[in-house]
Order: C-alpha cells, then structure tokens, then sequence
C-alpha cells in the first residue's frame, strides 16, 4: 500500500518534472514552423499545423477578392482584400508561409470569381520557411553560427589541452602543493564570467582579440579548464598504472599504450568535459554581448532578435537552430559519458 | 650457464632510497621461483627491473647470455600478472588475451587458435566475449593468466597474483597456477608475502628483507635451516620460538643454560659453540612442532591459552616471561593445566650479535 502511494508520487514528480520541460520546448518547436498570422492565433495549436484552409469569396460590387481562413476554432475569418494577384501572393508568403506562383493563385482565384461561390483550398505551408528566414532576414545568422561553431571548439581545445594535463599532473605526478592547485583552479569557477569579462575586456583589446572568436574562447576558458582538471584527474587516478605497463610488458610501444589503452580509458572524462565546456561557450549570451561588437555568436543574435516583437517566429527558430547542435553533441557523447569502467 | 641471472643488481630511488641491494640471483630455465618478504622489503622492485618497468641503478641482468637492462619492456620476451590483473576494461576477455598476439602481426587464424587453446587451459572459454566488469575477481585473474600464457614468455613474473582474491579461491588458484606452470614449463618468478604461496609453489623460494637477499633455497631449506633470525620468525605459523641461552662446558659436555631449564646440547655445532662462543649467550629457535609435550621434557610450564585447530592444537604458554607457542597434538589438554615440556634437536643456533645462524 505505501509502496504503491510511494511509486504513484514518484511518477507523478517525474511526469510534472518532464511536461515542465515539454510543454514549454513543443510550445517554442510549434511557434518556429508557424506563420505570422498562426503566432498571434488564440488558442494555439499544440503541434505545428502543415497547412491552412483558405477560402476565397470573390466581392463583385468593389470587384476585390476576400481571402478566409479557418482557425483554431473552425471558423472562417477574413484575412486579406485585394484584386492584385502578386500583392496577394506576397501576402500568403509572408504572412501566412505559403509559397505559391502568381499563376496559380490566378487560376484558384478565378474559380472563385467566375462561380460567384466561395471557394476553398487546403494550401500546404512551406514548411522550413522561418529557418530560410530566419538566415536570410537576420544578416550575419549564418556568419554567428559559424562563430559560435569557431568558439565552442576553440573553447573545447583550451580546456581540455590544459585542463587534461593539469588533471594528468594531478593525478599522476608528484608536483607539490596538489591540493592548493585543485581547489584553486575550482574555486575559479565561483566568479561570474560576467565580472571576469568586464577587466578581460581590456586585456583583450590590449592583445588585438576584443571581438574575435579566440578571446571569446579564452574567457569561456577560465572556468572550465578547472572544471576538466578535477574531472580527467579522478579519471586518470581511476586508470590504474597498471593498464599502461602491462601494455608495455606486452609488447606494445609508449605510443601504442596511449593509443590503444590510455587514450580509449581516459576518453569517458574528455567527453563528459567537453561537454561542459561546448555549453558554457555555446548558450553564453552576456559575454558575448561584452566582448564582441561586429562578431556575434548565434546565441547572443537570437537574445537580441528576441526584442523584436514582430518576427518572434524568426526568433523561435533561431533558438531551434540553437538548441540542434547541443542536442546532436550532447548525443554524440552519451554513450562516452554512460560508460562506466567496472 | 644459467637461464636468468642478475648480478650484484642495485636500486636506488632519488639518490637517496636504496631498495634493493647486492642481489645475486641465478635462475634454471622451467624452474618457478617465489620472491618473499614483507611488504617494502623490494621484492616487486626486483620483478619489475627483471620486466623493465623500474630502471637498474646498478649491475646487470641477463636472460639466455644475453644483458636485458638496456631494453624496454617489450623487447624483453617476458609476460607479467600484476596484483591488480590489470585486464584492459575496454576490452573482451577475447581482446585482451589477443592484444599482444596483435602487437606481434600473427595471422587472424593463429591468433584465434592460440586464444582458444589458452582459454581452454585457463578455464574461460565461456567468457571470451564479456567485459571484465562481468566477471568475479577470480575469473579477472584466469583472463590475467590467460593473456599472460598467451604469448609463450622466455619469462613469466607474477606480482602477488593471489592476493586480491578470497582465502577459498586463493588456495585453489594457487593449485591451478600449479598445474598451469607445469603444463606450461615456462621459467617464472613469483612475488607473494604470504609464505604459504611461497612453500607451496615455488622450486626455490628468495627471502628478502630490507632490499637484501636473507636467504635463497628450497621450502623444506629455509624451514628448517632458516640462515638468519629474520627467516626463523618470519617462515612459520605460527612462528619459531626463540630463547637467549648461555652457552657452558661442563665436564667436556656442552650446556645452554636458560633460567629456566639447563640443557646438554649433542649438535653438529658443538664444535663451533665450543670454539667461539663459551660463557657467551646465543639465541636458541624452536619450531612449535619440534616441543614434546609431557612426554619426559624437563620445563616446567602451564597451558595458558589453548588454541584448537582441529587436527591439532596450538598451546601458548610462557617461559621465562617470552610468549611460547607449542604445536601439539595433545587434543584433549586444557588450559591452566600444568605440562612438562622437551624439544627434540631439530633446533638452530644463532649468533645474538649478527642473528645469523651459527653452525
């Protein structure tokens, strides 16, 4: 019985714990793929829509077409009046994401008109059109991916170079003051990259990188390079000499031992640490926004799009576009970071 | 000529930690020889010079005529079973036993072949394709074995293999590795610190102490003529007793006089006790075993504590305030009973000064 109650309240937290993440993430998937007119919708719909039901009406006295679409509720409101084929097309593109030829809209249109009936027409949505958009309206979204792309890994290789044989020095070494070196270079993590950027700023603008993607990655650096120190040196205590000279004793070279036992048995620790170091550089916006000026990264441009109201979809997938390569990355090292030594 | 030697072989850490010293070893090819001692006393150090894995500060080491001291560890011929196994956890058992076979460009079908045929010797062949975190610490060790058979060493050293493992599982590992040696015939050098493994296993046992060589000879050799004091407490469970006696003639007779019991000694080293130590004190060692308990001794004693072992019994006792442990087969004594006790002459003399054994 309280086994029962007991398991029922864990699945309830786990079932409240994963919609709190869900709902809100289907919520921005959703306002991505929709069009202008789907944004400001009431309700909304859960899941994208590929299509919109359109009816045409054709106005006789003022000699204008009506265009209808049905809406979440199924009714038909008016949308747009005109009689001029191209602005009529230019308005379905940009406001309703359906990409069709003068000529065709013609030809259903003129149904409409020589009928005198409404007519209706289940028009697919160019369905990528937000993310053609969103490179295409925001000049430099493709540049600030590439950026971002440039800092992450840049950020990827500082850390785990230095990071890695700080943790290997800790680990394997008898340097002295092990202890000092470990906490030090962790309690670094405790300031804020924001108040560490503010004097960095004047650093870099001294060294030439203010507004480069290297004097990102540095400061993005500063915390993670302890934070891989503390996690490949536990890994290389982890790693029992052993391994490495029974490698030796087996007939393998110094190379052939890292290659073919160290490197493949530390490798869990690198994963799990450029991981961490892939996110700080990848969601920062704060930084960015401090010690970049023409050289935005992706983040910071869709923190930035966001203010403008208008092209919130644009916005919504950008932060999509954002969101895939962490989840292909964090993917990609699932199954180093799982793997556990026995 | 002999198969390994090492010559006046030296190590010295930093300049300043001498680990072994002076150590003079030579090694018959097919022979299985145990390296004992107590922890730190540079028995592993001198494996892992023999492998390569610790440089030689000084002297020299040859396998077939050949000095190995200038050659890395895989130019050695040799194969080792580390205290911790060492199995590779990113590999299958199949893998780590194939690796060196690997690293020696064999052909896929001769790799198999030897992979299985050592599998069959060491008992794995259903664990060929798991992880070594599936398998017990028993199973890590055959695969340890295994990887180590595997490639035919000129050498085959083994680290304190067994004491990773269950009281239970060590004395039939140590059988197994037994077998294995013989049906192997390989040359091998065995480090332990728990005698038993040394007696048990080895042709020769190397007793080492504080980086020195105590004593090098067969188990029933360092038993029963331990060449120094070290070896007497140090082989044994329990261990020898010990006693200061003073060494007099009387009436052309030799006598150890205790304060406790007085005592004619016939020995083999009479001679000598006469020649150099008269009216001078030696330490007397007697094996538990080698008392007779109330049958004719001549000390007086009393059973204090009685320790049953099923086949026999362990009796301590004290004798001129030293803690005496007896072996007896006097199943049915008691404790607080009084015995009377001899020896027989199964007994070592050793000087007090040098403890090293007279005769």
């Amino acid at each position: 019985m309280e086994n029962i109650l007991k398991k029922t309240i864990l699945y309830l937290v786990i079932v409240f714990i994963s919609l709190s993440v869900l709902i809100p993430l289907s919520y921005l998937v959703t306002i991505s793929f929709s069009s202008q007119i789907e944004v400001n919708d009431y309700p909304k719909k859960m899941l994208p829509s590929l299509y919109h039901n359109i009816a045409i009406k054709w106005d006789a006295e003022n000699q204008n077409y009506i265009v209808m679409r049905e809406n979440n509720e199924g009714i038909f409101k008016e949308l747009y009046i005109s009689s001029k084929y191209d602005k009529i097309r230019d308005y379905m593109k940009t406001q309703l994401n359906i990409d069709m030829t003068t000529e065709r809209i013609e030809k259903d249109f003129n149904v409409a008109k020589d009928t005198g009936e409404i007519v209706e027409y289940k028009y697919y949505k160019s369905f990528f059109n937000n993310y053609i958009k969103f490179f295409t309206v925001f000049s430099g979204a493709e540049k600030a991916l590439i950026n971002s792309i440039k800092a992450a890994l840049i950020t990827i290789l500082i850390s785990m170079s230095i990071g890695g044989a700080v943790g290997y020095a800790l680990a394997r070494t008898s340097i002295k003051k092990k202890e000092a070196i470990r906490i030090g270079s962790l309690i670094v993590r405790m300031f804020p990259m924001v108040s560490i950027s503010v004097p960095m700023a004047v650093l870099l603008v001294r060294y030439g990188l203010f507004d480069s993607m290297l004097g990102l990655a540095i400061v993005y650096s500063i915390p993670n390079i302890g934070l891989t120190a503390a996690i490949t040196r536990s890994i290389f205590i982890g790693v029992s000499k052993e391994y490495e000279e029974a490698s030796l004793v087996f007939g393998a070279t110094e190379a052939q031992t890292f290659r073919k036992i160290t490197f493949p048995l530390v490798l869990p620790a690198f994963a799990a640490s450029s991981m961490y170091a892939f996110i700080t550089a990848w969601n920062d916006t704060a930084v960015s926004l401090l010690l970049t000026n023409k050289n935005e990264t992706l983040a910071l441009l869709i923190y930035k799009s966001i203010g403008g109201a208008s092209s919130i979809h644009y916005a919504a997938s950008g932060a999509i576009v954002l969101i895939l390569p962490a989840l292909v990355f964090t993917f990609l090292l699932k199954n180093y970071i799982t793997q556990m030594w026995g | 000529m002999s198969y390994l030697k090492l010559e006046n072989v030296k190590k010295v850490y930093n300049n300043k930690v001498t680990a072994v010293d002076n150590f003079n070893l030579e090694i018959e090819k097919g022979e299985f020889i145990a390296f004992l001692g107590p922890s730190g006393c540079g028995k592993t150090t001198t494996l892992r010079m023999i492998a390569g894995l610790e440089s030689v500060t000084h002297g020299d080491i040859t396998l077939e005529g050949k000095s190995i001291v200038g050659l890395t560890p895989r130019e050695r011929g040799i194969s080792m079973i580390f205290q911790s196994y060492a199995v590779w956890p990113h590999m299958t058992v199949y893998e780590n036993v194939a690796y060196a076979l690997k690293l020696r460009k064999l052909k896929k079908a001769d790799i198999d072949e030897v992979v299985q045929d050592v599998a069959k010797t060491t008992d794995i062949v259903q664990y060929l394709n798991r992880y070594p975190s599936q398998l017990s610490g028993g199973q890590r060790q055959r695969v340890a074995v295994a990887r180590a058979i595997a490639v035919k060493p000129k050498l085959f050293l083994m680290d304190e293999p067994l004491s990773n493992l269950d009281a239970k599982l060590r004395v039939s590992m140590r059988t197994d590795l037994k077998r294995i040696h013989q049906n192997v015939k390989s040359t091998s050098i065995f480090v332990t610190h728990d005698q038993s493994e040394a007696l048990s296993l080895a042709d020769r046992i190397v007793v080492m102490n504080h980086g020195v060589i105590e004593q090098i000879g067969t188990a029933n050799e360092i038993y029963h003529e331990s060449e120094t004091m070290f070896i007497a407490k140090f082989i044994g469970s329990p261990a020898s007793n010990f006693f200061v006696v003073n060494v007099i003639l009387e009436d052309g007779e030799v006598y150890l006089v205790h304060d406790d019991f007085k005592v004619q000694f016939n020995g083999q080293e009479k001679d000598v006790l006469i020649k150099n130590y008269l009216d001078k004190s030696v330490v007397l060692s007697i094996r538990p075993e080698n008392f007779t308990v109330n049958k004719g001794g001549f000390i007086k004693a009393k059973a204090k504590i009685i320790e049953p072992q099923g086949s026999h019994i362990i009796i301590n006792t004290d004798i001129g305030g030293e803690e005496i442990k007896i072996v007896s087969d006097l199943l049915e004594l008691e404790s607080g009973e009084n015995i009377l006790l001899g020896f027989n002459d199964k007994v070592l003399l050793f000087d007090s000064e040098t403890e090293k054994r007279i005769k």
